[in-house]
């Protein structure tokens, strides 16, 4: 669906991203995973258009977008949705409001049709009844799937989620993956960016492991938690130490019945 | 050296916001319910403050003006000082100042904050340009808004010397009401009209500008908020120079 190829990007001296290179598979839920300050969100930002690299290129669905025309570009950029980690909700605007903001087809809708679509999106990621809510009302959880509703509102083809169960309790955190997981149902794409190993193992059918931005590991979960790489290791270690006490656990219990 | 370059950098920036806002002129029909709302805060908000600052530009202008006359027995001239004073240069540079002050400090902490908050990379994200989003139908209101207020700090300012010109030097209201409004020429009401426009606009657009480049937490809020009042009216003042020098000078 969208491939990367050899992306740089540097602020200045600071070099943010080096020769990143990874491809989005359609309907495959792809984690982006790393310490703060790896170039995880700069990546999501490099996908959303908001920033240019210095030199690689971006294809969606075979297309380069740095050479696409200005309807082309504005025509992809709808298929792709993004959650910010600090979504970005209009303080002033209600959640419907909000939600209804960003739909292309707004102004040629009856109110009827744009509040069926309000409760539609607000059904689906299980906030019914608070359209005529602020966003200041909400909770962290609350805000963060009005963010998604409001990601939803076009019907985008990928949807980038930067942290998104960061700062979240555990419950909102579960319902927030529950949601992701929904989405792929639904035939969407998803791109997560986590620090969270929790997230990593939930949802990551494909994992991208950054340091220092670079690319050090990639795969599955299975593959990342045997992994050779001295920074993967340490990064996983949590995960590596409980797969071994498993493995150990499962092996005593076939040691006893037999 | 390194100021100089981020002089240019900063010139470079707010001419791409002036070339977006010109290419997005016609996007205007689909923000018409913001502008409408920029113009009711820009006019019913900030009208008690031009009303204020009218009229007492006008009464200061008469008594100063009608003490320095009464010593040359010329203070039937006060009516024409407060009304070509009023109309050409405290009129719209008061107002002018008020709004650098209120709709500046407003444009810039409220873009600034949607900086802050990813709201403004969200309107991009999504495919919209923040700036015919959230510049144009300020700048629009700005342009529409500020000629009335003008007019009636205008107004104010005239009625302000009227009452002192009465109360103090002892002349005739209507007399002064009359020689004030005869006084004024074609010229006069183009140099006091043409100003708010300029002086919105560019209100405008500096403060919007500082709201974009908006970084540096509360902090940086704090600074270009100051930053787009100050250079707001430092610009309402250098402007208001090149009119007086074209007016004299070329009309």
């Amino acid at each position: 669906m969208v491939e990367l190829k050899n992306i740089s990007l540097s602020f200045g001296e600071k070099l943010i991203l080096e020769n990143v290179s990874f491809t989005i598979e359609n309907n495959l839920t792809t984690v982006i995973v790393g310490p703060s300050g790896a170039g995880k969100s700069s990546i999501l930002k490099i996908i959303a258009g908001l920033w240019r690299p210095d030199s690689g290129e971006i294809f969606f669905n075979g297309k380069d977008i740095f050479k696409m025309c200005e309807s082309e570009y504005q025509t992809m950029r709808k298929k792709i949705g993004i959650v910010f980690q600090s979504n970005a909700l209009f303080d002033s605007l209600s959640v419907t409001e909000n939600i209804l903001y960003f739909l292309p087809e707004r102004k040629s809708l009856t109110d009827h049709e744009l509040k069926e679509i309000s409760e539609r999106l607000l059904n689906f990621v299980n906030m019914d009844g608070t359209g005529d809510l602020y966003p200041e009302e909400l909770s962290g959880g609350m805000k963060k799937r009005i963010a998604i509703a409001r990601a939803l509102a076009f019907n985008p083809k990928l949807i980038l989620f930067d942290e998104p169960t960061t700062g979240l309790d555990p419950l909102n955190s579960a319902s927030i993956i529950e949601l992701i997981e929904k989405l792929k149902e639904s035939g969407t794409t998803s791109v997560v960016v986590s620090h969270i190993l929790n997230d990593v193992v939930e949802l990551g059918e494909q994992i991208i492991v950054i340091n220092d931005g670079s690319i050090v590991e990639s795969g599955r979960i299975e593959k990342l938690i045997t992994s050779e790489d001295p920074f993967v290791n340490k990064f996983f270690y949590r995960l590596i130490k409980h797969d071994r006490i498993m493995k150990s656990s499962y092996n005593m219990y076939e040691l006893v019945n037999v | 050296m390194t100021a100089f370059r981020n002089l240019i950098y900063d010139f470079e920036e707010f001419g791409l916001i002036i070339r977006d806002l010109l290419s997005g002129i016609k996007t205007i029909r689909d923000s018409w319910d913001e502008t409408l709302t920029e113009m009711y805060l820009i006019g019913s908000k900030a009208l008690p403050l031009v009303l204020l600052g009218g009229l007492f530009s006008g009464v200061i202008l008469a008594i100063e003006t009608g003490h320095q006359l009464k010593i040359f027995g010329a203070t039937s001239l006060i009516s024409r000082t407060v009304s070509l004073g009023m109309v050409r240069e405290l009129g719209p540079v008061v107002t002018g100042l008020l709004l650098a002050a209120r709709t500046g400090a407003k444009n810039s902490s409220e873009i600034g904050a949607m900086k802050l908050s990813d709201q403004i990379d969200a309107l991009t994200a999504f495919g919209f340009n923040p700036v015919h989003k959230l510049v144009l139908p300020r700048t629009v209101a700005a342009l529409i808004m500020f000629l009335p207020l003008t007019l009636i700090a205008d107004i104010t300012g005239i009625f302000g010397g009227m009452l002192i010109a009465y109360q103090t030097f002892q002349i005739e209201l209507a007399w002064f009401w009359d020689t004030a409004v005869n006084a004024l020429k074609m010229k006069d009401l183009f140099v006091g009209f043409a100003k708010p426009f300029f002086f919105g606009f560019f209100i405008s657009t500096i403060s919007c500008y500082f709201g974009l480049r908006t970084k540096g937490g509360t902090t940086g809020l704090g600074k270009n908020t100051i930053n787009a009042v100050v250079y707001s009216s430092i610009v309402i003042l250098i402007l208001d120079f090149i009119f007086t020098k074209i007016v004299w000078e070329v009309l």
